[in-house]
């Protein structure tokens, strides 16, 4: 129950609490952009040959940035590991975390990576962790159910360490625009790798070294 | 009685005016639909005469520099100027500079082949025109009205009948000028100085430089798709929209697109709307670039996508 405590250190563990509660601030202002629907708003303004082509599009698109919002938030407060006094808090988290991810966000994401700006390079990136997205956070869920927490929570940092490329795909995006000034498909192809290939790189990191 | 009178006459003007090519041009000032409505009996003397002269604009007068320091200097800007009519006592047509339309009206002198025209008065730019005619040129000089409200209240005039035609085949050439002067981005760079080891910061500005993709992407002869559009950056595709505006004569009221245009020998500034004019693939065109302009605006820097 403690372990966070042992292999984290407190002011740290902090920081990261702080700063993940501002990207997720951020992140909820880029989700209120879409209230209320429209097809055409944001994202979806570069994206009319999707919406218009394909009727479907925007279920997808809806779906992924609707449920994502509280993907972020239901995942953050799971890896918390604690229940506030409440009981099984960390569970019902977990379980909204995994339900939305494996029915809803994951799929769409997959769909919307088919159809990524960027060409053959993003798109690949996009599908890619979408799977890697859904397979992990499906894996943590059947280790939860045959009680083996240690893989539990190793499959789950993984997990969420791609749910987080949402905001790390965003701040690569701030910092490669501000230092090189490329045209915006060209950092896009970048930030769809950059996105999550370090997140997995540092968890996987983190797990040989036995700190998760 | 009169209403009826006056409402046939300005009707029977309109209808005039419409028939006429040059429709767009006159119809945008109240001052030339007036003008029209007293004249629509005189007989029309040196129709050949009629067009647009095109040229330099300059005179000595104080320039500020980009650090505040006031200094004299030339003031060099492009001016159209219009005939659009020309009768035994009187001439109209309009003055175009810096996208600034302004109606004239004066007189010829046959003789000595002679303009005397004189802006409305009403702008603190308005004054008068003296101009000779010189077969395909007009030269002279122009004196504000207001001599202490201009830059320059003295310029002289070197300008040459130019035909405006209508070509969606028009672009910028690979020899103009791509870079944009007027929007500079300050940033601050930090030196140090490789013996006393102090570190010094200073403000450096950057100017936009527009990619060949100008050269390439014509929005008034190809459909454009979210694809073709998708990789440019801001400045590109107000370029290759503008070129649209540019092509059908609009006079840019920003100094960026006429640093732009007036480097190509087609641009001819001689309306100060055009949007009647853009055909339906332009309009198209113009809208999807509109949305795109805006998208890289508001996202291309921010956290998002």
């Amino acid at each position: 129950m403690f372990s966070v405590k042992k292999n984290i250190p407190n002011p740290l563990k902090i920081l990261l609490i702080i700063g993940f509660g501002y990207f997720f601030w951020l992140m909820l202002k880029i989700t209120l952009e879409y209230i209320p629907l429209g097809t055409n708003v944001s994202f979806l303004m570069i994206k009319q040959t999707e919406v218009v082509e394909r009727p479907e599009y925007l279920y997808f698109f809806y779906t992924h940035v609707y449920t994502n919002i509280f993907v972020l938030l239901s995942g953050f407060l799971a890896i918390l590991r604690k229940d506030f006094g409440l009981k099984n808090f960390h569970k019902n988290a977990g379980k909204i975390y995994i339900v939305l991810i494996l029915f809803l966000a994951a799929p769409s994401g997959m769909y919307m990576g088919i159809f990524a700006n960027g060409g053959i390079y993003s798109k690949i990136s996009f599908v890619i962790l979408g799977c890697l997205w859904w397979f992990s956070t499906y894996k943590a869920y059947q280790l939860a159910k045959q009680k083996q927490f240690k893989e539990h929570k190793q499959w789950m940092w993984r997990s969420f360490a791609l749910t987080v490329s949402a905001i790390t795909l965003r701040m690569w995006k701030v910092i490669i625009v501000y230092l090189f000034h490329p045209n915006p498909m060209d950092v896009y192809q970048i930030i769809a790798w950059m996105g999550w290939i370090p997140n997995i790189i540092l968890i996987e990191y983190l797990i040989t070294k036995n700190h998760i | 009685m009169k209403i009826l009178k006056l409402t046939l006459i300005s009707l029977f003007t309109v209808s005039l005016v419409s028939c006429k090519k040059e429709a767009k041009t006159t119809d945008s000032s109240k001052d030339s639909l007036i003008a029209k409505k007293d004249s629509v009996a005189i007989p029309e003397v040196h129709k050949e005469y009629y067009g647009i002269y095109m040229g330099d604009f300059a005179g000595k007068g104080m320039i500020v520099s980009e650090d505040g320091e006031e200094y004299e200097g030339i003031d060099y800007k492009k001016i159209s100027i219009k005939i659009n009519r020309i009768t035994k006592d009187s001439v109209y047509g309009q003055s175009i500079v810096n996208g600034n339309q302004r109606p004239f009206r004066g007189i010829f002198n046959d003789e000595t082949k002679s303009f005397v025209l004189d802006e409305p008065g009403n702008d603190k730019t308005d004054g008068r025109f003296e101009v000779k005619l010189n077969n395909d040129s007009l030269t002279g000089k122009w004196n504000a009205f207001n001599k202490s409200a201009v830059k320059a209240p003295l310029k002289t005039l070197k300008l040459i009948k130019k035909e405006f035609v209508y070509n969606p085949n028009f672009m910028l050439s690979e020899d103009n000028d791509l870079i944009d002067w007027e929007n500079p981005k300050n940033f601050v760079e930090k030196y140090t100085d490789e013996e006393t080891g102090k570190t010094e910061t200073y403000t450096a500005s950057k100017n936009r430089i527009a990619s060949d993709a100008v050269f390439k992407i014509n929005a008034s002869k190809q459909k454009l798709t979210e694809k073709d559009l998708k990789n440019l950056r801001k400045l590109d595709m107000e370029i290759i929209k503008n070129s649209v505006f540019a092509r059908h004569g609009y006079a840019f009221k920003k100094q960026t697109y006429r640093n732009f245009f007036e480097q190509t020998d087609w641009y001819i500034p001689v309306a100060n709307n055009v949007d009647k004019d853009l055909s339906p693939l332009e309009k198209d065109n113009v809208a999807l670039l509109n949305r795109f302009i805006k998208y890289a605006e508001d996202k291309y820097d921010s956290f998002g996508r």
